[in-house]
């Protein structure tokens, strides 16, 4: 049977790529399903009164209610699976790519070079993102208060950054960096390096790649050329499981306040005080809760599905 | 010397090398920073509380000159790793207090919440995954892999939500917090010696069972909220080379001579895929010390994470940061280690010195 027809005969295969396009689809289309407020675009339109504590229920100007101070949850919810699709897709590419790159170079290098290098990866593997994200931020804002300006992060309006005097290239790169994305992807590639390395040692010793370097080919050639192709699809999985898994950790670290931007985390956080109503159910202020909820879960169990389906593909055994 | 002994002295002889590789990338990005902003490393404890721009900068250039901060990048790396061994690790304006007491202090519930879900997510991961592996396919194997998928596809804070929904306001079974506030009074006013500072072993030694009772009440919900997601990714390790090795002719050997199948499974099988569900946990360390502080902080335990909340709730705090970093990645790493013992002393090929690793 040919790959694709054996991808698409597990309803869990067809189910994550419907997802996952679903998504695309929504977050292609946020401008034309939600038109953004001209004057203050934001994920966080308000469409009605900005001293409502109350978030009220679902009506004509909100498909799907408010959340407190009048913010409307169905415009939050189509631009955060924008959101959410940039911050997966750029961070699983960004980690897999440079650990492929570090895992093929240490593992084709071997030896004592390829040692140290895994040794370096190793550590980095002691490093919990939470650590990175906060050790990264609190960097900023000691720079940027140093430099006479302003940084903090607030429940309402998410991070501020103020620059005064000229602005140098660090002040610049600061402004503009997601701390989160930046220590996911730095604390993050060492499984891929791991992976690609034992893959390509096991691989140097087979007869073709022996025969390649036998033929005179370069290293970078080699590498590009027979070691990479034979030891992509493990990356492939891992790469398909990080975008979802990126993703629910950055609505997590949203929603208990330690850095992350996340528009379905934020719209938690937003609506906390009202998510268990009276008696603790869950049920009183649905539309707070349940669709971005909803849309977290979704998101994640999408993107595992389609691990768990490029894995099995993968293995002969199924 | 035995293997064994010989082998955890060469794992922890690791240790050191991945702390000297973390120290120097944690300072290379301190050392992006102007030395303006590294000053705030060093600010001393009983700073003025009216300081003209004049007089602060005064004491900056004079800590900036005392500690080397305008040197390259060796000279003020080595002075900086001196400071980290006076027990201090920098005073932290938003704590109040140096940090490493500070840290410290909290350690103790941090470590109860890790040691209670590591014992209960070890055992439950590794039979339920041999067991869902050794009948593939069967009522058990499905059951097993859709509460799995579901437990790596649930973000621990919408878990918490339901949770605390159903057993908190609900049900009153399981509580947040370390302990209930009657207790909390009572411990403070001075009858409950805190020997360990882990409430449910202190209560223990005091003879206490109510309190004990009450602790693990608090234990539950953030316990089996971290413990979910590493259950399941244990579960999946050690279900998938379950796969593999139960196709290995030793097992159809056994089979042959008629051995009983839980004999088979638990005495001969189990051994083999313990090295690879352990290593899996060892790799993903990060990971759950993570989740450790993410638990704590939704359900309010005032444990090493209480440090990054007041750091991220207020005025930028430098050393605080570091300080919580630098602790994280030696927790890490005692973890890590913990979990490479345990597989040496359970893998007889360890063990016994035949294999090296």
């Amino acid at each position: 049977m040919s790959r694709p027809r054996l991808f698409f005969r597990h309803w869990r295969n067809r189910l994550s790529l419907l997802l996952i396009l679903g998504y695309v689809f929504v977050a292609i289309t946020a401008p034309y399903l939600s038109p953004d407020d001209p004057k203050n675009p934001s994920p966080f339109m308000r469409v009605g009164r900005a001293f409502e504590s109350r978030p009220l229920p679902p009506d004509d100007k909100a498909v799907l209610g408010m959340l407190p101070r009048g913010i409307d949850v169905y415009h939050a919810l189509v631009w955060g699976s924008r959101d959410a699709l940039q911050f997966g897709l750029i961070v699983a590419i960004s980690t897999a790519l440079f650990g492929v790159v570090y895992g093929a170079a240490s593992g084709y290098a071997g030896g004592r070079v390829g040692g140290f290098m895994l040794r370096v990866a190793d550590s980095f593997l002691a490093f919990p993102p939470i650590a990175g994200v906060v050790f990264l931020q609190q960097l900023f804002a000691v720079t940027i208060t140093a430099m006479g300006g302003i940084y903090y992060t607030s429940d309402i309006l998410g991070r501020v950054v103020e620059i005064r005097g000229p602005a140098t290239i660090i002040q610049v790169l600061f402004e503009n960096v997601n701390p989160l994305m930046l220590s996911l992807i730095l604390f993050s590639w060492m499984p891929y390096a791991r992976l690609i390395h034992s893959i390509v040692i096991t691989l140097k010793q087979t007869g073709f790649v022996q025969a390649a370097r036998a033929l005179g080919g370069g290293s970078s050639w080699v590498i590009r050329k027979h070691l990479l192709p034979n030891s992509l699809g493990p990356a492939v999985v891992l790469a398909a499981r990080d975008v979802g898994g990126v993703v629910l950790l950055q609505a997590t670290l949203t929603f208990i306040n330690i850095g992350g931007d996340s528009v379905w985390g934020t719209m938690l956080a937003q609506g906390r005080n009202w998510i268990l109503g009276p008696g603790g159910s869950l049920l009183t202020y649905w539309w707070v809760f349940i669709p971005p909820t909803l849309a977290v879960m979704l998101f994640g169990i999408a993107w595992n599905l389609l691990g768990d389906g490029i894995n099995d593909l993968l293995d002969p055994h199924t | 010397m035995p293997p064994l002994l010989q082998f955890v002295i060469r794992r922890f002889m690791s240790i050191p090398v991945s702390l000297l590789v973390i120290t120097m990338v944690l300072y290379g990005g301190v050392m992006l920073t102007p030395p303006e902003a590294r000053a705030t490393l060093y600010m001393p404890d009983n700073l003025p509380p009216r300081l003209t721009d004049q007089q602060y900068a005064n004491i900056e250039e004079k800590i900036i000159r005392l500690h080397h901060l305008r040197d390259p990048f060796p000279v003020q790396y080595y002075f900086w790793v001196k400071t980290l061994f006076d027990g201090k690790w920098g005073y932290s304006p938003s704590l109040n207090e140096y940090v490493l007491p500070s840290l410290l202090r909290r350690t103790p519930a941090t470590l109860e919440l890790a040691v209670y879900s590591l014992l209960l997510l070890i055992p439950l991961g590794l039979v339920s995954g041999v067991t869902a592996g050794w009948k593939r396919s069967g009522s058990f194997d499905r059951g097993f892999r859709a509460l799995a998928f579901l437990g790596t596809s649930i973000p621990p804070f919408i878990l918490a939500i339901v949770l605390l929904s159903i057993f908190y306001i609900n049900l009153s079974w399981f509580f947040p917090g370390r302990l209930d506030l009657a207790y909390t009074l009572e411990i403070s006013a001075g009858n409950f010696i805190p020997y360990t500072g882990m409430m449910t072993v202190d209560a223990l030694l005091n003879g206490r069972t109510d309190i004990l009772d009450n602790a693990f009440r608090h234990l539950a919900m953030p316990a089996f909220t971290l413990s979910i997601y590493h259950w399941a990714t244990l579960g999946r390790v050690t279900r998938v080379s379950m796969l593999g090795e139960k196709r290995k002719e030793y097992v159809t050997a056994a089979k042959a001579r008629g051995l009983v199948e839980r004999k088979i499974v638990w005495k001969h099988v189990f051994r083999n895929i313990l090295t690879p569900s352990l290593t899996s946990m060892a790799l993903s360390a990060t990971s759950i010390v993570t989740g450790v502080f993410v638990s704590e902080i939704i359900y309010d335990i005032d444990g090493i994470s209480g440090v990054i909340v007041r750091a991220m709730s207020g005025i930028p705090d430098a050393p605080a940061a570091l300080g919580f970093a630098m602790y994280s990645v030696i927790m890490t790493l005692l973890l890590t280690f913990f979990l490479d013992v345990t597989q040496a002393i359970l893998d007889p090929r360890v063990r016994e010195g035949v294999l090296k690793t």
